[in-house]
């Protein structure tokens, strides 16, 4: 069947094999440069409007429907999907990538690894090799459980045929339920991806200054795997404030002390605890890692109002976390950090 | 309507945003930024985001945090991946006033602005 997406840029067809994907991840997957962030039916930035043809919709009620004019056909392309010819258009420039489509990978669960009392880290075994960018995620269909959940890569190769993930458990969260009760070593899983834009430019971005808390730190992790070994340090400054709610709650101490020794000086690590004192100025685990006390963002505000250097030119700003913390952290960015908003970049989730 | 008093200068401090209600029930918006002061409508031109809440002024830029659409205060010049510009009454300080020239409620058209509707949607 053909799926006709008319946009600003003109009529784009492509060729879809069947019903089984949304109408997005078919146009993604074919290379179209179809505007989206989260993939998953919250952000609300994949509206569309069918003209003709029959389609269906997967989650009526998604959290980025709520805006949509359905009397005139309007769907959001990340849970819609056609049972035959359809048109669709798209209110947007739309071009045709040359390569680094995402597409529908088949991975299976290795190495399942408890890193606190609610964080899991697992590894995903893919049926074939994938590329992505620093700070890209992948949207995960799991047996049983119904919709995608966006995950952020923690790991960071040029192609890669295993991919680390974290997942945070949430009460009544199905899909970390559903690893955290059921799923055990070489449970099969669906991906698709690489999606997002919020990635590490190592040609053209200068310091970086990462904010996160909690299992938001997967992407950050990626970047500074990447900047790394693009010798981004020390010439570029780093910071990174990881925020957690007590010293048992921090994680990666390790790999964050290694990776701030591979920088020669350039990479900064602070851990901020909001619910606990800091029992001395760097982590009982490693004295590369400092220790502060308070949310993660003030710990950030305090050291950047502090710090007599600024941030350079092309210093770049990564955010991730839950909602309230990135909002704040973005203020920070702006405020203290002087950051140009377009220098920030995070996953637009909600 | 014209010259209309919104508050004094002192109500709203410098990098803050004030939402104020005038004389026949209109919201406006206060930005003190660095050089000055601006009114507008107390919504994003985006997504109707409440900007006494989601927006942050730092030197001359006002950004709305939600997903970072911002203008330049003292030039309303849209900064980075922007799309629509924002509406603005014209201030002046008298004395410890604050005025604003109001002959009605600017709106931001969130239910028109569909270009989807559009005959020539292939043309814009």
């Amino acid at each position: 069947m053909s799926i006709i997406f008319q946009t600003k840029s003109g009529e784009l067809p492509i060729d879809a094999q069947n019903d089984s994907e949304t109408v997005l991840f078919d146009g993604l997957g074919s290379g179209l440069t179809l505007p989206y962030e989260c993939a998953t039916g919250t952000c609300g930035t994949c509206r569309a409007r069918v003209m003709s043809g029959d389609v269906f919709d997967v989650w009526p009620d998604a959290p980025g429907a709520q805006r949509l004019k359905r009397d005139r056909g309007d769907i959001l392309m990340c849970q819609t999907r056609a049972r035959g010819n359809c048109v669709i258009r798209v209110p947007a420039l739309v071009t045709q990538a040359e390569e680094g489509a995402p597409r529908r990978f088949i991975g299976r669960i290795d190495e399942l690894s408890k890193l606190t009392s609610d964080v899991i880290q697992f590894d995903v075994v893919l049926n074939e090799k994938a590329t992505f960018s620093a700070g890209q995620f992948m949207v995960i269909n799991a047996p049983g459980v119904s919709g995608g959940r966006a995950y952020s890569m923690v790991n960071y190769e040029q192609q890669t045929g295993r991919l680390t993930f974290l997942i945070k458990r949430k009460p009544g969260g199905v899909f970390s339920d559903w690893l955290f009760k059921s799923a055990g070593k070489d449970a099969e899983i669906s991906l698709f991806g690489p999606l997002g834009k919020a990635i590490f430019q190592p040609e053209a971005d200068g310091d970086l200054i990462c904010i996160t808390g909690g299992s938001g730190i997967a992407g950050i992790m990626s970047i500074l795997e990447h900047a790394i070994r693009a010798k981004h340090f020390p010439g570029y400054s780093g910071q990174l404030y990881f925020g957690a709610r007590t010293l048992a709650d921090t994680f990666y101490v390790d790999k964050l002390a290694a990776l701030t020794e591979m920088s020669s000086g350039g990479l900064k690590v602070t851990l901020a605890l909001s619910h606990e004192a800091a029992p001395s100025s760097t982590h009982p685990a490693s004295e590369l890692i400092r220790l502060d006390e308070g949310f993660v963002h003030e710990v950030a505000a305090r050291v950047l109002s502090e710090n007599s250097v600024g941030l350079g030119e092309n210093a770049v700003g990564f955010v991730a976390g839950p909602p309230p913390m990135v909002d704040a952290a973005i203020r920070v960015l702006l405020g203290q950090g002087k950051l140009p908003p377009d220098r920030i970049r995070y996953d637009k989730f909600s | 309507m014209s010259w209309i008093k919104v508050c004094k200068t002192t109500d709203v401090p410098e990098n803050s945003l004030k939402k104020i209600w005038v004389a026949g029930g209109i919201p406006v918006l206060i930005a003190h930024y660095n050089g000055g002061y601006r009114a507008m409508p107390p919504v994003c031109p985006h997504m109707e985001e409440p900007l006494e809440e989601s927006g942050v002024i730092a030197g001359c830029v006002l950004t709305c945090t939600k997903h970072l659409w911002a203008w330049d205060l003292a030039t309303l010049e849209l900064q980075g991946e922007t799309e629509r510009p924002l509406k603005s009454y014209d201030v002046k300080v008298d004395g410890d006033d604050l005025m604003a020239f109001i002959e009605q409620e600017l709106l931001y058209e969130f239910e028109d602005e569909d270009d989807m509707d559009d005959d020539d949607f292939f043309k814009s």
